[in-house]
């Protein structure tokens, strides 16, 4: 067997999948340090470290790699992986990798529960912000699963559907938000609202934090469930799974990943619909790879984020239209690959 | 055919319906026969009836124009792709159509509306070409969805686009957001007037195209043999939808869902024959439009719901549902 085990965890994996987990670790590693120290202030590199983790090394890099550049660069790797990890999980219960919460209602339910708390509440922190997303996006999930439940479960085409259909009531209910806020709040609305990493702070990245050492253990905990349930609920009975407890935590766990991503960096998307089909390009592994997804999301979404910083000036847009332009020819290029008959 | 015709007379009195309902209804309500009087015998000094006149005409005429656009322009895409999700909204035409115009809104490039009809009609085709390349194999199972699908993404596509233009130029904003809720408010008449032609002759092309469509969604052999160019029938129809779409979003704003419930309920009532199917849905679509815009004016008070926002509530909601009744096919 060309598999690895990891004594204590007792987590078995392929050799190919844990030498791409490590590879994916290395260009993320690359990755961070050329977050930390590529700009126009002139830090040497172990400055750049330092100041990241907290020792003082003096007064410009103090600021502009702890306060600036670390934050944004850690909140971006936070919330990479946990939009790679909520599409994953998502496309491997729906057994379709055209499922991604972008699009099946959920980015969009948290969004309106977000930028209700913004209106709502005139200083709003960060943590009432992620309430209202969480929130909102419980919601609309629940409204979708009560659409698309038969006696038979859950079918994941309607569910598909069923969440179009909700995507475009929660993006209906927003933009009327929208119109009711004054210009400047609405400008900072819609600035949050295409997907954004500047200005992130600790904060940011502590509720990220949070929120991923929270669920992540809980996923990995139900990820042999997960792949298990692939091969179909009989199977998966057959072999001790509790595939209606294991479905659930699951499927709720991939909703609160994508609201928390959401909450801190506003809805980018479609770093949850690329990242576990390039996860699976790349350990070629057969059924869903819930590390490599996430580490993935992390990659792509911490090198749009410093593509979106190196452009020049009048071309500075947030993150989220770079990946929306990565990803969205990707997903037209999958559609269209699937209605020449090929495998969808 | 008698009782399609009763049907078609019965969405005609729908309509007048919801044009006097959208003439009488708002912040002030004025009763019918003032609305009559400023018809017929219109008296500038009597404050309801300058209301009617300047104000909710104008509003009304551009709701009909839209949903009659609308609602054909769906009509004619589900037929054409055979698929029940067809939407000019839904698949991103609508949004092509607000993009072309963003930018132009930006570069300062058309700042009169006459400028800005044809640049959302070049968008609007843009994004039909790319959508029709996509859905147009409507044969294999589980199509449908894909095709919807292809349609969330490119408009998804557009928006960032649309987002990353907007954040840029703070006044196109303040345009853009009243704009995109979809309102009937936002243009003058004066303006709409210039739409009118241009609707009317999609309608009546759309009218003409639709027996030739007809013979194509019975399988290409039997259209050949029946002589239609199916082509020809193809393009000419995209550009009719196109039109339709561009016409709609220019005066309202993107508005989703009309095109895609109105001719489902149209079918429910008229069967499968297209050349009914486009009237009733015309008539059908004004009517739908005017009354969500009533509802938009009266739910909230004093402020209004842009009528694309309460489209879009209904109307998701009716796609949601349509989903849960629909048979399954796999993706």
């Amino acid at each position: 067997m060309r598999t690895l085990t990891i004594g204590p965890l007792g987590i078995t994996t392929h050799r190919r999948t844990f030498a791409a987990g490590l590879g994916l670790v290395a260009v993320l590693a690359g990755l961070l340090i050329f977050a930390l120290t590529a700009g126009k202030a002139d830090i040497t590199v172990l400055d750049s470290i330092k100041a990241a983790v907290g020792i003082s090394v003096g007064a410009p890099a103090d600021f502009i790699v702890g306060q600036v550049r670390a934050p944004r660069a850690l909140t971006a790797v936070l919330v990479g992986a946990m939009l790679g990890l909520s599409g994953a999980i998502l496309q491997s219960l729906t057994r379709n990798p055209l499922a991604s919460p972008d699009f099946i209602g959920i980015t969009m339910g948290a969004g309106t529960g977000a930028v209700l708390t913004l209106w709502l509440v005139t200083a709003t922190s960060l943590w009432i912000t992620a309430a209202g997303a969480v929130a909102g996006a419980l919601l609309t999930a629940g409204v979708i699963l009560a659409l698309s439940w038969r006696r038979a479960g859950v079918v994941p085409l309607r569910l598909i559907l069923a969440g179009i259909g909700m995507g475009f009531v929660a993006q209906a209910l927003t933009q009327y938000l929208l119109t009711r806020m004054d210009v400047h709040d609405a400008a900072n609305a819609l600035g949050w609202l295409v997907g954004t990493t500047t200005g992130r702070t600790w904060t940011h990245v502590t509720v990220a934090a949070v929120c991923l050492a929270v669920l992540g253990p809980l996923v990995l905990w139900h990820a042999r469930a997960l792949r298990t349930m692939e091969m179909g609920d009989d199977a998966a009975r057959a072999l001790g799974i509790h595939v209606g407890t294991s479905r659930g935590v699951l499927a709720i766990s991939s909703v609160l990943l994508a609201a928390a991503a959401v909450a801190v960096c506003g809805p980018i998307g479609f770093i949850a619909l690329v990242a576990p089909a390039l996860a699976l390009r790349v350990t070629r592994s057969a059924g869903a790879t819930l590390i490599p997804s996430a580490l993935m999301g992390a990659v792509l979404l911490l090198a749009a984020d410093q593509v979106s910083q190196q452009m020049p000036q009048a071309l500075q847009f947030p993150v989220g239209v770079f990946t929306a332009a990565i990803g969205a020819p990707y997903l037209l290029w999958l559609v269209w690959r699937a209605s020449r008959g090929g495998p969808a | 055919m008698r009782q399609r015709a009763l049907i078609a007379i019965a969405a005609a009195a729908a309509l007048l319906i919801a044009i006097a309902l959208s003439l009488a209804i708002g912040a002030r309500t004025i009763d019918l026969a003032t609305v009559w009087d400023a018809i017929v015998s219109f008296d500038d000094t009597d404050p309801e009836q300058l209301i009617v006149r300047d104000l909710r005409a104008s509003r009304t005429l551009i709701g009909v124009l839209a949903g009659a656009a609308l609602g054909v322009a769906g009509a004619l895409m589900q037929a054409l792709t055979r698929n029940p999700f067809a939407d000019p909204g839904l698949l991103g035409i609508n949004a092509g159509a607000s993009l072309a115009v963003v930018i132009a809104l930006t570069t300062g490039f058309a700042t009169s509306f006459g400028a800005q009809v044809p640049i959302a009609f070049v968008g609007a085709g843009i994004a039909a070409v790319i959508v029709y390349a996509i859905g147009a194999r409507g044969a294999a199972a589980g199509a449908p969805v894909r095709l919807a699908l292809a349609g969330v993404a490119l408009t998804a596509l557009i928006q960032s686009v649309v987002y990353a233009v907007l954040l840029v130029d703070d006044a196109t904003l303040e345009q853009y957001r009243l704009w995109v809720a979809g309102s009937l408010t936002g243009r003058q008449a004066s303006d709409v007037m210039a739409l009118i032609p241009i609707v009317l002759i999609a309608l009546v092309a759309a009218l003409v195209a639709s027996r030739q469509l007809e013979a194509v969604a019975l399988g290409e052999d039997a259209a050949r043999a029946l002589g239609v160019r199916i082509g020809a029938i193809r393009t000419v129809v995209i550009l009719i939808v196109t039109l339709l779409a561009a016409a709609a979003t220019a005066a309202a704003g993107p508005i989703v869902f009309v095109g895609l419930a109105v001719p489902h309920l149209a079918r429910a009532l008229v069967g499968a024959s297209l050349p009914w199917l486009v009237v009733v849905s015309a008539l059908g679509g004004a009517a739908l439009v005017l009354v969500c815009d009533v509802v938009g004016r009266v739910v909230a008070p004093p402020s209004e719901i842009g009528v694309g926002i309460t489209t879009a509530l209904i109307g998701g909601l009716i796609f949601a549902l349509m989903a849960r009744r629909m048979k399954v096919v796999e993706l």
